[in-house]
């Protein structure tokens, strides 16, 4: 259960940072904390319901796979819980370090994290995969990682297709 | 072959008039086969036309996009930050009560419109930003109605400005310029009452054409904006090509600020050229603090 709690917890969180990548570029205004936590709040929302149906995929055929599906997990985990260490701790720096060494953190880490992110999901999944010869389990794996990925360009083409406000 | 930037080719304003002129997009197609950027060509192949001339309305459109998207870049690099921490000493050195601030090829007016919303620079600033397209002043003073923030943008030429100011500056607008014209540039603002400016540019560093593809492959949507975003590192000018140009305006003063011998590659993806008039430059170092040491002339 801890395995699975783990990864949900995960995966809102990062819901909810897609949701606010979703967002970004889209408002010129300078004030932006409401627009932002509201874009936080819908890629919650879109990555509970991605949860949701993962959780439905998994719980409905379920038979006696259980022990193979947490091996999956921590499997999953070991390969997405790092690099989320990571990016927290990044972000943490970005957030306090003084203004030239956050940009420093900005382009030696951020910008390049959010760029590998679909792959780091894609790895956990092959590596979730590489540890089971049960299918379904590798299905469950693609399922969860494709309600992921999907967060942020849900998010962006519902919401955040134009710029908020403006002529364009 | 010349490094071509798309947003720079697709738009024309007469400067007197302020009109936008029609722009024959077969023309534009040209140029930027002509350079060799088959990819820009692409991208223009896509745009909407009106007969053969690219639908104003549309590019301007594309531009308000690409400039609301690279915002974001530059508050992720806290511009704002940056300008204020060598606006506020210059402008304490001038002594000036009400200073001017002008800000020339301002865009959606970002820096400014920070600026003034964070109060970082006093109340008794004034705050004008000069583009010469109409749209993205436009859409900065809308943005500015919008917060009711203390600041104003209207259209003007670069080359011939209209506003006085006691600071100008400029953010991400040199490499638009070839290096044959910097001079002229930087000497029609020594003019009388204009007691300094402060413009920022990409470092050209090794690393900066690298970086600015990562950086606007991560955070950027708009095929023109990723484009143009790693044209503009790719035609950045040197350190000794803008101190030389801002030397040209005899008046005053120039410096490079933490140039890039002297900074972490990393850390130095923007840096500025600044002029100051003589009498002015002790008090500068002087309000500036431990920061001096980063003034190069």
């Amino acid at each position: 259960m801890t395995v699975a709690v783990s990864l949900v917890l995960l995966a809102l969180v990062d819901a909810a940072f897609a949701g606010f990548r979703a967002a970004t570029g889209r408002n010129a205004r300078i004030r932006k904390r409401r627009y932002y936590a509201r874009a936080a709040a819908r890629g919650l929302a879109l990555g509970a319901i991605g949860m949701a149906v993962t959780a439905t995929v998994i719980l409905v055929p379920l038979g006696d796979r259980f022990d193979d599906l947490v091996v999956a997990g921590v499997l999953m985990g070991q390969v997405l819980l790092p690099f989320a260490a990571v990016v927290v701790l990044s972000m943490v720096a970005y957030w306090l370090l003084p203004m030239r060494e956050s940009t420093f953190v900005i382009l030696v880490g951020l910008g390049p994290f959010t760029l590998v992110r679909p792959l780091v999901v894609v790895a956990a999944v092959v590596w979730a995969g590489l540890g089971t010869d049960d299918w379904l389990v590798r299905l469950d794996a693609v399922v969860a990682a494709a309600a992921v990925l999907a967060v942020e360009p849900l998010t962006h083409h519902r919401w955040y297709r134009a710029p908020i406000g403006s002529v364009g | 072959m010349a490094v071509l930037e798309i947003s720079d080719l697709v738009v024309a304003w007469d400067p007197r008039s302020g009109e936008q002129l029609p722009v024959r997009r077969d023309d534009v197609l040209a140029t930027l086969r002509a350079a060799g950027d088959a990819r820009a060509a692409r991208i223009v192949e896509r745009m909407p036309v009106a007969g053969e001339f690219l639908d104003q309305r549309a590019v301007n459109r594309t531009l308000v996009r690409v400039h609301t998207e690279l915002q974001r870049l530059n508050e992720e690099l806290h511009m704002a930050q940056r300008f204020a921490e060598l606006l506020r000493p210059m402008l304490a050195a001038t002594g000036v009560r009400r200073p001017r601030v002008v800000d020339i090829g301002c865009g959606l007016g970002f820096v400014l419109r920070s600026l003034a919303a964070s109060g970082l620079l006093g109340a008794d600033v004034e705050l004008v930003g000069v583009d010469g397209n109409r749209a993205l002043v436009d859409e900065a003073a809308r943005l500015a109605a919008a917060e009711g923030l203390p600041c104003r943008f209207v259209c003007g030429d670069a080359f011939a400005l209209d506003e006085d100011a006691t600071v100008y500056l400029s953010n991400g607008v040199l490499h638009h310029f070839p290096a044959a014209s910097l001079a002229e540039f930087f000497q029609a603002q020594d003019r009388p009452g204009t007691h300094g400016f402060l413009h920022y540019d990409i470092a050209a560093t090794p690393l900066a054409p690298f970086g600015a593809w990562l950086f606007h492959r991560a955070r950027m949507r708009e095929p023109l904006g990723r484009h143009d975003g790693v044209a503009s590192a790719r035609r950045a000018h040197g350190d000794d090509v803008l101190l030389s140009a801002a030397r040209q305006a005899a008046g005053l003063d120039a410096f490079l600020f933490e140039p890039i011998r002297f900074a972490n590659p990393f850390c130095a993806a923007m840096r500025p050229v600044l002029g100051l008039r003589p009498e002015l430059t002790d008090g500068f170092r002087r309000a500036l603090g431990r920061r001096a040491r980063g003034l190069v002339a």
